[in-house]
């Protein structure tokens, strides 16, 4: 692995995801702030903070939030450079990214990076509203956000299933899998709902055939933020950073109808790539990764996309190890002895998915893993190399991280 | 959405447009007007899918669709790919209801023919939004036609007509009880209304025409039930189906909604012949269509006989089919059923509708036409009469003295009901399937309100040659595939119209 970071993260802080209706943006991203910075093992002065990088997917229609920048100026009582992201589901991911690059360019020392999303302001409007991060031809052709991504697990059963049961089954365990692995994750949406099981997957609600209600992420409230440093400095904060040590983005047609192929996600692939030539790791060589689970098929391409299952295999790969895990922790991907454990918190189905705030949640939950703060989550192995991947849209856009703890 | 907006979008989704690259093949939708392979220097052809026939390659029933699409309740939208997956197009599978359990894997690979439909509206009091991406599956109830241009070769005769078309909606509700000998009738689905109507039976009258779109030069629609109060249907129908000369995404044609309760459109075909013979108009072909969503109020006794369609005619004087011979109308102010401007429903005056105003005009117009041409009623092979439901248009023929095998083909209301403009026009349609060279048609039609006029055809022998591009109106009416709704749904999609 290279051992130069493109940056550090110090802190990191969150709020519950769920729906939280007497709170407003300002109050869930004060909370996350204010966490982050307690969580600096040395401590970090506000006005140490020389940019703010802001992921959020609906905050104009749905808060009326029009100029991010000013107002997280006046919530910050900064007058830093405020950048505002927006990028679908990818909002988070890509406001990390550009936080790298601001500390990458030598233009900043300590950067604020934090996304939030308050969907539950707009209640049954929310379904339309998710279609901006589709294409106006996919709206007018009566396409509901589940519905693209049941076109594409529709022609990945056609080309991939075999007719074959267990491909249904296959892709219901990824939201059983990650139910699982947030009932011990006190920030988790369905924290108290328990497990679930693949037949409750299967019999749940048919919202876009073949996605039914439970292999999807739910309507969330919630923020993350996180304070990074250039990695040279990072242990004047604490003596444990976690390293950035690729950050990726790449894009893809914002249509599906316009892709070469619908059974997989372009963008991740190429991010994956790049992220893994960078620092010189394998797929072998992740850990433990945060993957895109908008809805369960994203979870299945995410393991053939980064080249840990072959393409059309993952989801007898995933059948069978799910079905061989014993024990009470979380459920690993298995394959050839290898284990990638995928979405420790719950990922975006159970830990919840307030849109903007997910890639930054996704870095939150892998500081806690690797720096063994996850508590009762902590996973019970050693892990030191995670990669978190944040999809906006369809795959209109993907952000990469890879994180690593020991660099040495 | 925005007018500017939904003015861009037309142009596109009404004929779904795609461009293609002349140097590199490369194909575009959205179009776009350079080639990510040549770049700046590519050159771009517009390229129209309307006519094609597409693929499903993937899709999704959606349950719980968007607010623009809930009144659509369950359906399928999709990717269709065309000319061999080089494009792929989204869209919506139309007439056709989804099960609850159902394989959507199962649909990759059918082929799809383009429908052109109603998506949704902004509101009650905003615009409508229509768009060719919209699909019904092959193997259903529409068949897939081809639209080939064939040049003429008799040509500057008298003026007739020189193709139909008529559209019957897939969708059927059944009479518990025979109501006034209306046993059956057609509906329009969730997405249809008097304007698709218009342009699906336009395209019809086209293709079984083989003539050149852009040589029809006047678009007559009539019909009580437009979508809108103020906007033509016709509009939408020479845009869609690019009547008349194209400059500057418009076309240099020109028509009108007309109004005359049932008989809007019956009344323009004198003027649509005289037009095509007319040597200012310079025009060679005029459209006459008569389409509507029949309305009835909830519980009254249309509500048993009303049905929806449309039928479009096409006069010219090159390979016409039927030469219009006679004609003769007879008007006078008869209140029998009206509807004031705002009221969603019409009112009729009871037993008043019959003699006074529909047998009064229909049998004058009939009898008094038939003496002023010298015709005996022997010299008539079919006649064809307005069918507000079976039982008039038997007693009227037989007023004039008329015999069944003459009007019984034209009784097509017993499984259609009555598509008030439509109504004569289908009735015609139904006797034009049928009918042989040299054979007298006697049409006569009836509006409220009130008038009637009657019209005698000649039928060619060009008829017989363009019957193969025909799908006629027995066909429709028996078709395998035609689905029954209950009374509830019926009433439910009847009146999306409003919404």
């Amino acid at each position: 692995m290279k051992t130069n970071p493109c940056a550090a993260i110090i802190g990191a802080g969150r709020t519950r995801f769920t729906e939280r209706w007497e709170e407003d943006p300002k109050a869930m991203i004060g909370m996350a702030g204010m966490k982050a910075f307690e969580s600096v093992d040395k401590g970090i002065k506000r006005n140490e903070i020389e940019a703010g990088f802001f992921g959020s997917f609906l905050y104009q229609v749905t808060n009326k939030i029009g100029l991010v920048p000013g107002y997280m100026s006046r919530e910050l009582g900064l007058n830093v450079p405020m950048i505002n992201t927006e990028a679908a589901c990818a909002s988070g991911g890509l406001a990390l990214h550009n936080a790298c690059l601001g500390i990458e360019s030598g233009r900043y020392n300590a950067i604020l990076v934090a996304g939030f999303e308050k969907m539950s302001d707009r209640q049954d409007k929310i379904i339309d509203d998710l279609m901006f991060a589709a294409d106006p031809y996919e709206f007018e052709a009566g396409y509901n956000f589940p519905g693209l991504y049941a076109t594409m697990m529709t022609r990945y059963m056609y080309e991939f299933g075999n007719n074959d049961s267990r491909c249904s089954e296959a892709l219901a365990q990824i939201s059983a899998k990650n139910h699982h692995h947030c009932i011990k994750n006190k920030y988790a949406q369905f924290k108290d709902k328990g497990e679930i099981s693949v037949e409750d997957v299967l019999n749940s609600r048919m919202i876009a055939n073949p996605i039914r209600i439970l292999h999807s992420s739910p309507i969330s409230d919630g923020a993350v933020a996180l304070i990074i440093t250039k990695p040279e400095i990072a242990k004047k904060y604490t003596d444990t950073p976690i390293y950035i040590m690729s950050s990726q983005e790449t894009t893809d047609h914002v249509s599906l109808y316009t892709r070469n192929k619908i059974t997989s996600v372009m963008s991740t692939r190429l991010a994956v790539d790049q992220a893994l030539k960078e620092t010189g790791l394998t797929i072998n060589d992740i850990d433990i990764a945060e993957a895109h689970d908008c809805f369960s098929i994203e979870e299945a391409f995410f393991l053939e996309d980064s080249g840990f299952y072959d393409e059309g295999k993952a989801w007898k790969n995933i059948y069978e190890s799910y079905e061989s895990f014993k024990g009470s922790g979380h459920i690993p991907y298995l394959k050839n002895g290898k284990e990638l454990t995928v979405n420790l918190g719950g990922g975006l189905k159970a830990d919840g998915h307030p849109v903007g705030a997910t890639g930054i949640r996704q870095a939150f939950e892998v500081f806690k893993q690797l720096r063994k703060e996850a508590n009762e989550n902590q996973i019970d192995r050693e892990v030191n190399t995670a990669m978190c991947h944040n999809v906006g849209g369809t795959g209109g856009i993907a952000t990469v991280h890879i994180l690593a703890r020991d660099i040495q | 959405m925005s007018e500017p907006i939904a003015r861009r979008n037309l142009l596109v989704e009404y004929r779904l447009r795609t461009t293609k690259c002349l140097n590199c093949g490369n194909t575009y939708f959205p179009p776009k007007y350079f080639c990510n392979n040549e770049g700046r220097s590519s050159k771009m052809l517009e390229v129209d899918n309307f006519y094609e026939k597409g693929e499903f390659y993937s899709g999704s029933v959606i349950n719980e669709p968007t607010n623009r699409f809930n009144h659509l309740d369950t359906f399928v939208s999709a990717i269709i790919s065309f000319r061999e997956s080089k494009i792929r197009i989204p869209g919506r599978i139309t007439d056709y209801i989804a099960p609850k359990a159902i394989k959507v894997e199962e649909f990759v690979g059918k082929k799809v023919i383009p429908r052109f439909r109603r998506s949704y509206s902004d509101g009650r009091d905003g615009l409508i939004h229509y768009s060719s991406h919209n699909f019904s599956l092959e193997d259903d109830y529409y068949t897939h036609q081809k639209y080939k241009v064939t040049k003429p070769t008799n040509i500057n005769g008298k003026p007739g007509i020189v193709g139909y078309g008529v559209y019957l909606p897939k969708f059927r509700i059944k009479n518990d009880e025979p109501a006034l000998g209306v046993l059956e009738r057609s509906l329009p689905f969730a997405d249809e209304d008097t304007t698709t109507f218009a342009v699906e039976s336009g395209k019809r009258a086209i293709i079984h025409s083989a003539i050149n779109n852009n040589e029809v030069r006047k678009c007559f629609v009539g019909s009580e039930s437009s979508p809108y109060a103020v906007k033509p249907s016709m509009a939408t129908v020479i845009q869609v189906l690019e009547l008349g000369e194209k400059m500057n995404g418009g076309f240099f044609s020109g028509g009108i909604d007309s109004q005359f309760a049932c008989k809007a459109a019956t009344d323009l075909i004198i003027d649509a012949a005289g037009l095509v013979a007319y040597p200012v108009f310079k025009g060679k072909y005029v459209m006459v269509i008569g389409a509507d969503n029949s309305q009835a109020s909830p519980g009254d006794r249309l509500d048993y006989t009303v049905g929806a369609g449309g039928v479009a005619l096409i006069f010219g004087r090159d390979d016409v089919i039927a030469t219009l011979d006679h004609y003769l109308p007879y008007t006078s102010d008869t209140p029998d059923f009206y509807r004031r401007e705002g009221e969603k429903y019409p009112r009729h005056g009871g037993r008043f509708t019959g003699q006074p105003a529909y047998f009064k005009h229909v049998v004058t117009s009939m009898k008094t036409l038939m003496k002023n041409t010298g015709l005996k009623n022997n010299d008539i092979n079919h006649v064809a009469i307005h069918s507000p439901n079976a039982k008039f248009p038997v007693q009227a023929a037989q007023e004039a003295g008329f015999e069944k095998k003459q009007f019984e083909t034209g009784l097509v209301v017993k499984k259609i009901g009555n598509l008030y403009s439509g109504s004569t026009l289908a009735a015609l349609s139904a006797i034009l399937d049928i009918a042989k060279p040299g054979e007298r048609i006697l049409m006569t039609s009836y509006g409220s309100g009130s008038g009637s006029e009657s019209y005698i055809f000649t039928v060619t022998n060009q008829i017989e040659e363009k019957r193969k591009q025909t799908i006629s109106v027995k066909e429709q009416v028996e078709n395998p595939k035609k689905e029954y709704v209950d009374y509830h749904t019926y009433r439910k999609w009847k009146d999306i119209f409003y919404h």
